[in-house]
């Protein structure tokens, strides 16, 4: 980029609302912030229409603060709570139709590939777990196999939030929700265990509750996904509204998540591994 | 098409009001541009917004995001000569920088969007717009909503093909056009004054 | 790789000289995405759509293409294709029947986010039962998705129509997708006396940056940009925004007609339009009309004929002129719904008697001789 898509024309830059000169000033364009630096600079995402105490929310605005490069980076989304956030986000999102996100983010990585080759184009998936593992997983998976270079982060919250708390495939055993009057019958998916072997060269599960990881895992996921392969991060994102818990507990539950089913995970193949010593080793 | 060809004209329309392309309403080739939905030379089209402009009571620019941000070479430019000409005018600025529908809730007195362009036309009872530097599809969708439902008087300066929703619209807007644009403004003001 | 230069199109279209080969419909779709300067193509096999990708496969090996590969479904290649698109480049694909289908979800969302994708949909039966066979009936299902539909009659056509559709979808006051159909086996496995352009000239390249909208690539404004529509909330104000959205497309699709009529000459043909009896039909079944006439001019009945071209935009004003005169037109087609006959009807507003038929499908072929008995009728009644 194109910190010059956020550099206002002098003819009518005292007209512009306060958040975008903000925006312009004080952005993670020029400089790219870490995680560590919250607070300390304007947010691509911070107004949002989420419930009140939204895990998915809070795992948007954390990924958004993690993003390697924002002033490249292109969100694909679809359909699910994740797009309340990411409307509002301060660079390019796309959503088209539901579970079709890593399709679409594999023309649109290629060819940006094609138009900007000496530019990283950061393409980055950010969907729910409904996206990813049910209706999407097999488009999920096709792009995994064909290596490409896009990174895929699904903001796991259990459930079909956007519809309404339905079953979905990362619903935990026994839970009982809409279209699962007599609760779930069958494990989480391990799409974890599937990304391992379907090509991803970095995996990582976190939660909401460890901000500071989920900084360290996407950045890592995105810069790997540049050069190695594609690489997926799950994050626990508790939904209180279907859940039916206060929503100032969204982080204790995360907490409590984090000594049980959702322990903090890391895969990275060799390959990556190998590549991330080289090149970011000292930065990690 | 229907028999009796569509005005595009000053509204409140209505509770839909169709597309102008829709209603046999045609684009304007380079040269022309368009009156109330009918096809007319440039320079005529420039002359009605000069008359427009300077009888409206609380004129308004709405530049766009291509305005608004020094993306790319020419924009700066074209941007001071857009502000020159508004105040050549008398006209005010309020700006589009993007065309998400804003949450929580957009400020009508500093900015418009395409999605709500009326909130702002009412808040700030503006009875005569110009849009400059947006997108072409937005500028429709919002030139339509206007139409439906204000009494805004709208105006379209289009770099590409022209805007049928708008009540005048010109196309191929370049510097010679905007230069050209000012000039019969600057010259019929001061036949005014004389 | 012959070494390529970029020429107006209406020199490619028009002016160069053509050179005439003997070759199949899938050739002729090679041969116009050899001149269109696409940047990508994605495939995914369905018969009889399958060889003319291989082939575009084939120009990409060469050098003609930037990107190619073969997608997972058609669904997931259709997305593929929305995700180049967003991206600012010239893409194209092509499917056909259960294909169609497959990846129906792609087509309105396409036509929304205002993507210029070039799609070729080679007909055939959609199940069950399970046919490969030529029947046009996926074209009923699409002409409502917003995507700009044309008909090819012949090879000719086809890879005329392919080059011209880029030209059509990219204008910025139209920048919808344009479907170019085409009867598949008919036309796809046959072979055809084709002119074709010289293989040193291909189109211009697609600016990004005269789209209706901004280009998904983080390099124009505004950087805060939702590339498909997201006006979601319920509440009157999103009600009148998304209407809104939605009539800018269906006014995209008006605006190609003047671009239609540029390229292609016409949106129809007309022949002896003054006769009492009109046949009005798409693709082949305009060939086998053409057959038909042919036969019933010897028996000295006055019968004329309409080519539609192009079905979205419908040619209602052209056709209801071309058949002031007929006291009955025939629609004969491949496909048992009767689409086009549903569309006539509904363009011509009952001042004409409208024959729906003959039909036939699954694959069948359309003797002359049904038609032609058809006009006999018409004709004597
Ligand atoms: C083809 C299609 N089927 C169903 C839907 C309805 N739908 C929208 S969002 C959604 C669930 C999203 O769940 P998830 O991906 O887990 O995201 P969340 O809302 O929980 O964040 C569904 C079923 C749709 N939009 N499109
Ligand atoms: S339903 Fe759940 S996931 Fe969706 S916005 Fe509300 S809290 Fe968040
Ligand atoms: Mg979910």
């Amino acid at each position: 980029m194109s910190v010059k898509i956020i550099r206002p024309t002098a003819a009518f830059a005292d007209l512009l609302p306060a958040e975008y000169l903000e925006l312009a000033a004080n952005g993670p364009y020029a400089s790219p912030k870490t995680i560590n630096d919250l607070g300390n600079f304007k947010e691509i995402i911070e107004e949002h229409p989420h419930c009140a105490g939204c895990g998915v929310a809070l795992g948007v605005r954390l990924t958004a603060a993690s993003l390697p490069a924002p002033a490249d980076t292109l969100i694909v989304g679809t359909a699910g709570c994740s797009f309340f956030g990411l409307a509002q986000a301060a660079l390019n999102y796309s959503c088209s139709a539901f579970g079709n996100q890593n399709a679409v983010a594999s023309g649109l990585k290629r060819m940006l590939k094609i138009r900007y080759p000496d530019t990283h184009k950061d393409v980055v998936v950010l969907v729910g777990d409904g996206g990813i593992a049910d209706i999407g997983l097999d488009l999920t998976l096709h792009s995994w196999f064909r290596r490409e270079k896009i990174a895929t982060i699904m903001v796991d919250n259990e459930v079909y939030g956007n519809t309404g708390g339905q079953e979905s495939g990362m619903t935990q055993e026994g839970q009982v929700l809409n279209m699962a009057p007599k609760g779930k019958n069958f494990a989480k998916i391990p799409v974890f265990e599937l990304a391992q072997v379907s090509g991803c060269v970095y995996c990582a599960r976190v939660t909401v509750a460890s901000p500071k990881k989920i900084g360290q895992v996407v950045r890592k996921a995105i810069l790997l996904a540049r050069e190695v392969g594609p690489t997926y991060v799950q994050i626990y994102t508790p939904c209180p509204t279907n859940f039916k818990f206060p929503p100032q507990q969204t982080i204790n539950i995360a907490k409590k998540a984090e000594e049980g089913h959702y322990s903090f995970r890391e895969f990275i193949s060799d390959e990556a591994q190998a590549y991330w010593e080289k090149n970011f080793s000292s930065s990690a | 098409m229907s028999i009796t060809p569509y005005r595009v004209l000053v509204g409140p329309e209505g509770y839909l009001p169709p597309a102008a392309a829709s209603r046999g309403v045609l684009l304007p080739e380079k040269g022309e541009a368009l009156i109330e939905g009918a096809i007319v030379p440039e320079e005529e089209a420039m002359q009605a917004i000069a008359t427009k402009l300077l009888s409206a009571k609380n004129p308004f620019f709405f530049p766009g995001p291509q305005l608004l941000w020094d993306w790319k070479e020419g924009v700066a430019q074209k941007a001071q000569a857009v502000k020159r000409l508004a105040d050549l005018a008398g006209a005010r600025v309020i700006p589009m920088p993007d065309y998400r529908p804003k949450y929580p809730m957009i400020n009508p007195a500093v900015e418009i969007n395409p999605n709500h362009p009326n909130l702002t036309i009412w808040h700030n009872k503006i009875d005569l717009c110009v849009f400059i530097g947006v997108h072409c599809h937005y500028a429709n969708m919002a030139l339509k909503i206007i139409r439906g439902g204000t009494s805004c008087y709208t105006v379209a300066l289009c770099g590409e093909a022209g805007h049928e929703d708008a009540m005048i619209s010109l196309c191929c807007m370049g510097m010679p056009e905007l230069a050209k644009l000012t000039e019969i403004i600057r010259t019929m003001k001061g036949e005014q004054a004389a | 790789m012959i070494e390529q230069k970029v020429v107006a199109p209406e020199y490619l279209f028009n002016e160069a000289e053509r050179e005439e080969q003997f070759i199949t419909g899938s050739e002729a779709v090679r041969e116009a995405i050899r001149r269109a300067n696409v940047d990508m193509a994605i495939s995914y096999p369905i018969t009889p759509q399958s060889e003319s990708m291989h082939l575009v496969g084939d120009i990409y090996a060469e050098g003609y293409i930037k990107e190619y590969f073969r997608g997972e479904n058609e669904f997931a290649v259709m997305s593929s294709v929305a995700g180049a698109a967003m991206g600012g480049v010239r893409v194209f694909t092509a499917t056909g029947g259960p294909g169609t289908l497959r990846a129906f979800e792609a087509f309105p969302t396409w036509a929304g986010a205002r993507l210029p994708v070039v799609c070729a949909f080679m007909t055939r039966g959609i199940n069950s039962p399970l046919s490969i066979q030529p029947d046009t009936l996926e074209m009923a299902y699409m002409l409502d998705t917003g995507i700009i539909m044309l008909h090819a009659e012949n090879s000719q056509d086809l890879y005329d129509m392919i080059l011209q559709a880029f030209m059509i979808a990219e204008k910025p006051e139209v920048h919808i997708p344009v479907g170019v159909f085409v009867d598949g086996f008919f036309v796809t496995h046959t072979r055809d006396r084709v002119k074709i352009a010289p293989p040193d000239i291909k189109l211009p390249p697609y600016n990004p940056y005269s789209a209706p909208v901004p280009v998904m690539d983080m390099e124009n404004p505004p950087i805060r940009q939702m590339r498909d529509p997201f006006v979601m909330k319920s509440n009157f104000i999103s009600y009148a925004a998304h209407a809104s959205w939605q009539q800018e497309i269906l006014a995209a699709a008006e605006r190609s007609r003047r671009h239609i009529a540029h390229y292609l000459g016409s949106l129809l043909e007309a022949e002896n339009e003054n006769a009492q009896v009109m046949i009005v039909a798409s693709g082949t079944a305009v060939s086998q009309s053409r057959e038909a006439i042919e036969s019933a001019r010897q028996e000295g009945l006055d019968v004329g004929l309409v080519k539609l071209k192009s079905l979205r935009p419908f040619p209602t004003e052209e056709l209801k002129a071309v058949t002031a005169n007929a006291k009955a037109v025939i629609v004969p087609e491949f496909n048992r719904v009767g689409w086009l006959a549903r569309e006539v009807r509904a363009a011509l507003e009952a001042k004409v008697k409208v024959v729906g038929g003959p039909r036939v499908f699954g694959g069948m072929t359309m003797p002359p001789d049904l038609i032609l008995d058809e006009i006999r009728r018409c004709a004597n009644e």
